[in-house]
């Protein structure tokens, strides 16, 4: 494949046709990157009046940012949030590939059950979700106690509950996406391979330990990396549902962002918030990266 | 699997917008140009009535100016149909003047679409309709004007200012100047269940004590469901909360610059409300994220006292099939009551040129008029914001119909101040993760209140030099 | 395509399929008690509020809560807006796609790898995490609260281009030198040898894309501020948002049903297609 292309000359042509994805790419993804670095040097909030011109203050924002008791939360809360969906997600997603993959009349409507959420805005699902989680009205109590539990009400005004109420949602929203993607692979997997195991005389937990998951490796990282950055990009269902608190138990690294700069217009601290994201997300791309091409080799 | 067809449904006119020459696959394009046009014509016909609009004032010597809106709804009314009422006859009297009203969300939205608009770039609306406590931020920001000078103009326009009730005036001054005119308001108020009272033989509350022992007894426990005797919201607290600070003596705040979060009252306050489901089991645990269902329950019945905006009157009446009673909070002492206002005020821009401004001055001013401060009451639920409202023969009618509504009125005359200061944002943020951690029990009353009070003092350092 | 379901899924079989299909459903069902909820809630007439213990059916079914929130707000205009704004990304992210992906299927040239993962930054660093300087950006263009100004940040698309490039990868080398041998210029052997069988990338690509803006909330909430311009689903917070008075649960329901219906019921007509396309899209 990679001889294919034989032209290797200058060829002014190329450019030009990459030129509006590059520019646009340029212009949303490299120089907001390149422009949150510099304002992030500088003291400039809009709702003081002295504070509205820039003032140079250094790595001011960022010493500010690590010694806040209250950013550090954040910080955590956005790995808490991270820790609770991904994992818990994929391994649905791969639960429900593994039920809906049969022959069976009505299947696609199982299908359609564990993947209606993913078309749905997080506004919307946050808000049907939002009452589920209303105490005494119990819709979502009422089932945990069918499943034996009877614990704490109150899910979105607990603070430790918060934020797994977040968590939720956005495990019942993500996880039939993640399916679609286990399907396509598991569709594609080779019949061969499990026609010989079927010859050894393998059972089926080994079958699906030994061949299927290995095989999937590759779709689990696909959906590793997406899953990390939705769960990074997603907010939405913060808003309705909490908005971040109470006591800032579920305010994550983006809600935090809005927040400094859109609610207390401080420039300078969301350029800070800004470059330490895209420090965290470059970190684990790159790591993800490196990971998964020297496990490829 | 090749049905490319339905694909061509899904994507239709923009693949096909794609395909060029080289061979066969052409005949489609004429379709692709009809496309977009229908939806641009819908833009260009409404540019066209609003300036048919405009063009219609020839008469008037004035030259015709529009001005911009900004407005929330916050409460179950509709609010968007009653404006576009008043503006009718505010344009027929003022025929050279055209009101847009932009519905923006809730408060917190209009303030951020008017900060995002002037961070953007662009012109502000002429004028809006924002929290009375937005007051500091706006000033900070150079949002908006003062309107002293319209006031000075008036034939009299003391007796202007003085019809309002006061306790609506509360955050309209700064540095000797009025800011805002009130428009919108309401208060917190403490609605009861006449007939569980009566039944149970318990006299109203008029203390915290007497408060606490009725929410006790009128607390009823059906096995795997509690039909509390008291809701009280506690997921955005400082409003529903300050009352109970002013009953114990002090305010949570004392000018714009500096909070009380850790006097020795206020922490009483808290403890109080701790106390309410710690001690006399008459209150769900833990910070309560019941805003909404709070109010249902109580007008369903299930619940026999709920901590309340004085807004939410006309749902509860309507839903009520008992007699609803309204009242301020009971103060700690004996015969004392507390109560705060609250809701949103009118601001004239700074950024709108000159004759907006003074336009939008006369729609604040032709709202302010009684028949429209009564009408609007009785239409929304909000409280009647002038005397003169009182004395209209709708609003006496209507009084006489539903009598809480003067309840709710004279809830007032016990008000403090609502939350309103340097850096509000911040601060209000520092309040409610503190006083929730002490209702979640994480730490103690005094512990909380004294570490907001130091982290409030911080965020209050660059605002108040 | 059967052989390998009947593999993959043999020990399932072991344990009994009925067995299976029971959990199945259960979990389906489970699954989807947030929608049919809302469903049931938004028909409730609204006297008849929602309560402790009587939160489904009501007595009698009414349109009622539909027609007050369509009044309540220009759902019409948010419908116009939406639309508006994921068929403008859809319709230049298509040519940019295209485009990018055929020359790096098709070309070698000076820069290529950098320029690669030039552009595949932007699917390391999502849009999302940039609204702060992009807000800046936006300002100076001078688009504020416009639809345009939702749609621009996505006009090109990193997904896209590595999409495109990998379903153009599979056409076979002798179709594009047929092509070329045939005096096609570039953009006719894009159009006639490379898209005809990438259509099926192309849609799956286009699904998610309209999917993902039709959803999209918080890059539109900060950069609109009228509802000329403002979509659906940041029209649908200011519902939550009802300040003083309690949510009513009915009403809200109802809000929330009529943002989603267009996509939703698309999405049931085309739910195999909307599902093959993604097994489709080269992800293996």
């Amino acid at each position: 494949m990679r001889s294919r292309s034989a032209r290797k000359q200058f060829n002014p042509l190329v450019y030009i046709l990459l030129a509006p994805t590059a520019i646009f790419v340029a212009v949303f993804t490299v120089w907001p990157v390149l422009l949150s670095l510099y304002q992030s040097f500088f003291l400039q909030r809009m709702n003081i009046v002295r504070f509205r011109e820039p003032t140079f203050i250094g790595l001011g924002n960022y010493i500010t940012l690590f010694t806040d008791q209250y950013f550090l939360q954040v910080i955590k809360n956005t790995f808490s949030y991270i820790i609770g969906t991904v994992p818990i997600s994929i391994l649905l997603g791969f639960l429900f590939a593994l039920l809906v993959n049969r022959k069976l009349r009505g299947i696609g409507l199982f299908r359609l059950a564990f993947f209606h959420p993913m078309v749905l805005p997080m506004v919307s699902a946050a808000t049907i979700w939002l009452f589920f989680f209303t105490p005494d009205y119990g819709l979502f109590n009422t089932a945990l106690g069918f499943l034996g539990y009877s614990g704490s009400e109150n899910w979105t005004g607990n603070p430790n509950l918060a934020l797994l109420s977040v968590i939720i949602v956005a495990i019942w929203k993500n996880s039939g996406y993640y399916m679609i993607f286990y399907l396509a692979g598991i569709q594609n997997l080779p019949s061969d391979v499990y026609e010989a195991a079927a010859l050894d005389g393998a059972n089926g937990w080994q079958v699906l330990w030994r061949i299927t998951f290995p095989l999937l490796r590759r779709t689990t990282v696909f959906i590793t990396t997406i899953a990390f950055i939705d769960a990074f990009r997603t907010v939405d269902h913060i808003f309705v549902l909490t908005g971040g608190g109470p006591s800032r138990s579920s305010t994550v690294l983006l809600f935090e962002l809005w927040q400094q700069r859109f609610e207390y217009q401080n420039i300078g601290i969301s350029a800070a918030i800004t470059v330490i994201f895209v420090i965290i997300l470059l970190a684990f791309t790159i790591t993800n990266f490196i990971v998964s091409e020297r496990k490829e080799g | 699997m090749r049905t490319k067809k339905s694909y061509f449904v899904i994507l239709g006119v923009l693949l096909i917008s794609l395909l060029a020459a080289c061979s066969t696959t052409t005949p489609n394009q004429p379709v692709v140009q009809d496309q977009p046009d229908p939806v641009e014509e819908t833009t260009s016909s409404e540019e066209v009535v609003s300036g048919e609009d405009t063009a219609s004032v020839e008469e008037t010597e004035m030259d015709p100016v529009t001005i911009q809106v900004f407005y929330p709804i916050a409460v179950d009314a509709p609010i968007t149909d009653v404006l576009n009422g008043y503006i009718a006859d505010f344009q027929a009297e003022y025929p050279y003047i055209t009101v847009e009203p932009v519905f923006s969300g809730g408060y917190a939205d209009v303030q951020t679409a008017i900060q995002t608009t002037i961070d953007g770039g662009g012109q502000p609306p002429a004028m809006a309709v924002m929290l009375a406590t937005a007051l500091y931020d706006l000033i900070n920001a150079d949002y908006i004007v003062p309107m002293d000078g319209y006031i000075n103009n008036m034939e009299d326009g003391n007796a202007y200012i003085n019809d309002f009730l006061p306790a609506f005036l509360e955050n309209s001054y700064y540095d000797d100047q009025l800011w805002s005119i009130p428009f919108q308001r309401s208060a917190v108020v403490l609605y009861y269940n006449v007939d569980m009272f009566n039944e149970a033989g318990i006299a109203v509350p008029n203390s915290w004590q007497s408060w606490a022992e009725a929410a006790q007894a009128l607390t009823v426990n059906n096995g795997d469901s509690t039909n509390w005797g008291l809701q009280f919201s506690s997921d955005w607290p400082y409003w529903l909360f300050q009352p109970l600070a002013i009953g114990a003596g002090q305010n949570i705040f004392i000018d714009d610059c500096h909070v009380a979060f850790d006097d020795p009252a206020v922490i009483d306050a808290v403890q109080f409300y701790i106390d309410l489901s710690a001690e006399y089991g008459a209150m769900p645990a833990g910070v309560q994220a019941n805003w909404a269902t709070s109010a249902t329950d109580f007008a369903s019945g299930t619940t026999a006292m709920v901590a309340h905006s004085s807004g939410s009157l006309t749902s509860i009446l309507n839903q009520a099939e008992f007699e609803v009673g309204v009242m301020p909070y009971p103060g700690k002492e004996a015969d004392t009551y507390a109560s705060v206002p609250g809701g949103g005020n009118f601001y004239i821009l700074n950024g709108a040129p000159q004759e907006q401004q003074d336009a939008a001055w006369k729609f604040i001013e032709f709202l302010s008029r009684p028949e429209y401060v009564a009408d609007y009451s009785i239409q929304t639920g909000y409280i009647a914001n002038r005397f003169s409202a009182y004395e209209t023969n709708v609003m006496q009618t209507y009084v006489n119909d539903v009598p809480q509504a003067l309840a709710t009125r004279d809830a007032l005359q016990y008000a403090g101040a609502e939350l309103a200061l340097q850096n509000l944002g911040q601060v209000r943020g520092i309040f409610h993760d503190y006083i929730q951690r002490a209702i979640n029990g994480e730490m103690s009353a005094a512990d909380a209140m004294t570490a907001a009070q130091s982290e409030a003092e911080a965020a209050l350092v660059d605002f108040c030099p | 395509m059967n052989a390998k379901n009947h593999n993959s899924t043999r020990f399932l079989k072991k344990l009994g399929s009925g067995v299976i299909t029971f959990i199945t459903a259960g979990m389906a069902l489970f699954w989807s008690i947030p929608i049919v909820w809302a469903l049931i809630a938004s028909f409730r007439p609204a006297n008849d509020a929602i309560n402790r213990g009587d939160v489904w059916f009501s007595s009698s079914l009414s349109v009622e809560n539909y027609i007050r929130a369509w009044s309540l707000a220009p759902f019409g205009q948010y419908y116009i807006n939406t639309v508006i704004i994921v068929l403008m990304i859809l319709a230049v992210q298509l040519v940019t796609i295209v485009l990018a992906g055929f020359v790096f299927a098709n070309y070698k040239f000076f820069g290529k790898r950098w320029l690669f993962f030039f552009i595949l930054l932007q699917m390391m660093i999502p849009t999302s995490a940039l609204l702060a300087p992009n807000f800046a950006t936006i300002r100076w263009l001078g688009i504020f609260d416009t639809r345009l100004a939702i749609a621009i940040p996505y006009f090109g698309s990193a997904f896209g281009t590595f999409l495109m490039r990998q379903a153009f990868l599979e056409v076979p080398r002798d179709l594009v030198d047929a092509g070329i041998m045939d005096g096609c210029t570039w953009w006719q052997l894009i159009l006639n040898v490379y898209l005809p069988p990438s259509v099926p990338a192309l849609v799956a690509f286009g699904l998610s894309s309209a999917t993902w803006h039709w959803n999209e909330f918080l890059w539109p909430l900060i950069i609109t501020n009228s509802d000329k311009s403002r979509p659906l689903t940041a029209g649908l917070v200011r519902f939550t948002q009802l300040g003083e008075i309690g949510a009513q649960w009915a009403l809200l329901s109802a809000a929330t049903l009529m943002v989603i219906a267009p996509l939703f019921i698309m999405f049931l007509i085309f739910q195999k297609r909307f599902i093959q396309s993604f097994l489709h899209s080269g992800l293996k």
